[in-house]
């Protein structure tokens, strides 16, 4: 019966054009608005590490001012010290640990015609690919040595090593980078997390580092990070060697720690560690430190702030007010018809039978709706990459689930709006309809 | 065939109650011809409707083929409706989008036929009624006898025991009318019984049996001709 009822369903709908133009306009504008914001919303919130999400920890060290509060959720300042992140690399409770922060720098190839470019880089501690799961397409990771002593080795991503050697293999092949040697060691695979669970210190949707280098490289080119450095103390800070040993914070640092007495024992690690430095005078406040899956990471991190979800809620009710409309065309266009509803009564169809075909109609209204719906939606996205820079590329972008969510929505909401106006249909007497003319 | 034992049905408005039938009570056979006459707002109407399940009566009882159908739900009088009985309006109630194909497979298709026997079944009711070189005509192509053949056709293809006739040649002139008289009694020789409201005496009296409805009730039972009579016509 469902065939007959969508070929009774797209007759009916052809016979009337405006007035189907007009219900699946008022649906497609609905669901184009609610679905703009609601992709937003879930590209902005996607976790980028959920594979991971049971075995990272971002790890947070209360190493603030007893008297000066934290600005953020966690109460606790985001990112570590130096200092701190120098200790806790010595643990080897994790299976990975990282300790990295933002930099970058010029780069270029001696004999090249690849004009120099600034590239942004990763300063990393080598587990990096191994606990975010990147993988590699040439090499690997550089030795374990130059996270504490400095080897000029670097690390390209794929698209990196595209401009720079034309996708070859190149590891073993020498580059400049910020004025001086190094050797290519590995050559990652494409790695764009979006947002950038691993770092939403320094812009959550940003490019992903062009390059990573070594850990142990501090003191030799004086590294002065480019993502936050927050500070509470009023320190005398006259050397590199003072800054590193400095309480201000710009360290981020990760640990992999897979089984339940892992995260018991790196507890024990963190509480030892604390009550360590507070015997030399640090660690002013309570003892306190944080270990957070990507996915709290997000929710604390508050990638979609409140206003983003004051929007969705908005453009949701601005779905509803929509789904009014049709359902006021819907019921306006069965009631119309209802002389022939009766007719089909008369001939045997029942109540049920009257019901299921102008839902199916409804439906079918939904769908269309929600197809263009889909279509506004792309242009909405498309609109809002226009008028943002950078990142707008990969959050306002629909996926498949976002698609298939943006038809779903349609049809059930029409199927809703079509509820009553069905209902209405099937239970009026038929010999009402029948006795006029 | 139907049995109808003091029948009520009553209109509630919000300011007055109507008692369109009363204690209306009446038998007819299976194979009969029967016309109904009486006055406008009489219940002639109500009556069909209720004989054929359209509508639900406030009181009484009613028995059709034997079955009381007082206590079926709507899908199983759907189904009775669908299978036994055919209805006829004064203003033909074609479904103005459907071509005549469709509109006589509309009651094929709640039945649940399948494709090849709704074809076979359309093409057969659409040549009885003389109309299948119009078969993909949509009905205000057509006259209005010729509409009201097609009504007959959609009535009669899923070859109900039972027809109900509501003026079926009000709206038509006196040769048309003549017409669809003249087919509703090859119809009934076939054995389908015909009840069939009319204001037409003339009409009225080919039937076998003409009956009156006054005020909601049956004044008079009388039979107008034999069967034998009707086949001279
Ligand atoms: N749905 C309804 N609601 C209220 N009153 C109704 C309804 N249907 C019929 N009636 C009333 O019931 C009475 C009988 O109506 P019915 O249509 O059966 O008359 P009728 O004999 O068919 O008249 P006509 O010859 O004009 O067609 C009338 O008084 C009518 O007003
Ligand atoms: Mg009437």
């Amino acid at each position: 019966m469902i065939g007959y009822y969508l070929s009774l369903a797209i007759r009916s709908l052809r016979s009337t054009p405006i007035l189907s133009s007009l219900m699946v306009a008022a649906i497609a504008v609905g669901v184009g608005a609610a679905m703009t914001t609601l992709t937003l919303n879930y590209m902005m919130s996607r976790n980028a590490l959920a594979e991971k999400d049971a075995v990272l920890y971002a790890v947070q060290l209360d190493s603030w001012s007893a008297t000066q509060g934290v600005d953020n959720p966690s109460e606790m300042p985001w990112q570590v010290t130096y200092q701190d992140a120098v200790s806790l690399l010595r643990s080897d409770i994790p299976t990975h640990q990282v300790a990295m922060h933002l930099w970058g720098g010029p780069i270029s190839v001696e004999g090249s015609e690849i004009r120099p470019f600034v590239a942004g880089a990763r300063v990393t501690s080598r587990d990096f690919f191994a606990l975010f799961g990147v993988d590699f397409i040439y090499g690997g990771t550089w030795s374990e040595e130059a996270d504490s002593s400095p080897l000029q080795q670097i690390v390209l991503s794929e698209e990196t090593n595209e401009k720079l050697f034309g996708g070859e293999n190149s590891v073993g092949r020498s580059l400049n980078f910020n004025g001086a040697l190094f050797t290519v060691v590995g050559v990652t695979e494409h790695w764009q997390p979006s947002p950038k669970v691993h770092d939403l210190n320094n812009g959550s949707f940003n490019n992903s580092a062009e390059v990573f280098l070594p850990f142990g490289l501090h003191r030799q080119f004086e590294i002065y990070p480019w993502g936050n450095n927050n500070g509470w103390k009023a320190e005398e800070i006259n050397s590199y060697e003072d800054r590193l040993n400095s309480d201000v914070v710009w360290l981020q640092y990760w640990v992999q720690l897979d089984s339940p007495e892992q995260v018991e024992d790196y507890r024990d690690f963190l509480t030892a560690h604390i009550r360590g430095q507070k015997a030399q005078g640090r660690f002013p406040r309570p003892l306190k430190f944080g270990l957070t899956n990507p996915s709290e990471w997000l929710q604390l991190n508050e990638v979609v702030d409140g206003d983003d979800r004051m929007l969705s809620w908005l453009s949701l009710a601005f779905l509803l007010v929509c789904l009014v409309n049709a359902v006021a065309l819907l019921l306006a266009k069965f009631l119309r018809k209802a002389p022939e509803a009766g007719v089909r009564r008369a001939l045997g169809a029942s109540r049920n039978a009257v019901f299921s075909q102008h839902l199916v109609e409804s439906g079918c209204v939904g769908l269309a709706g929600g197809l263009v719906g889909i279509l506004l939606t792309l242009g909405g996205l498309g609109l809002i990459r226009q008028l943002q820079m950078g990142y707008m590329d990969r959050v306002a972008a629909m996926d498949w689930t976002m698609m298939i969510a943006a038809i779903g929505l349609a049809v059930l909401s029409s199927l809703l709006a079509g509820l009553y106006p069905a209902w209405r249909i099937s239970r009026t007497n038929p010999s009402v309809y029948l006795k006029t003319q | 065939m139907l049995k109808m034992h003091n029948i009520r049905k009553s209109y509630r408005t919000d300011t007055i109650e109507t008692h369109a039938l009363r204690d209306f009570s009446l038998e007819v056979n299976e194979g009969e011809f029967v016309s109904v006459t009486g006055p406008s707002g009489s219940g002639k109407t109500t009556f069909l409707n209720i004989a054929g399940l359209l509508e639900t009566p406030t009181g009484g009882q009613y028995l059709l083929d034997g079955e009381d159908v007082s206590s079926l739900n709507d899908n199983q009088r759907s189904r009775l409706r669908n299978e036994k009985i055919g209805f006829i309006f004064q203003g033909f109630n074609l479904i103005p989008d459907l071509n005549l194909f469709d509109n006589i497979d509309v009651p094929l298709r709640y039945r649940g036929f399948n494709a090849k026997e709704r074809k076979k079944r359309i093409e057969k009711v659409l040549e009885q009624v003389g109309l299948s070189a119009r078969a993909r005509h949509l009905p205000a192509q057509l006259s209005g006898g010729q509409q009201q053949r097609v009504a007959i056709a959609r009535a009669l293809a899923g070859e109900p025991r039972f027809l109900l006739a509501d003026e079926p040649t009000g709206n038509l002139d006196s040769l048309m009318a003549r017409q669809v008289m003249e087919l509703l009694e090859f119809i009934n020789e076939w054995g389908t019984t015909i009840v069939m409201v009319t204001h037409d005496p003339d009409l009225a009296r080919r039937a076998h049996r003409n009956i009156q409805v006054v005020d909601g009730q049956v004044s008079d039972l009388q039979r107008t001709a034999a069967p034998t009579a009707v086949e001279i016509a």
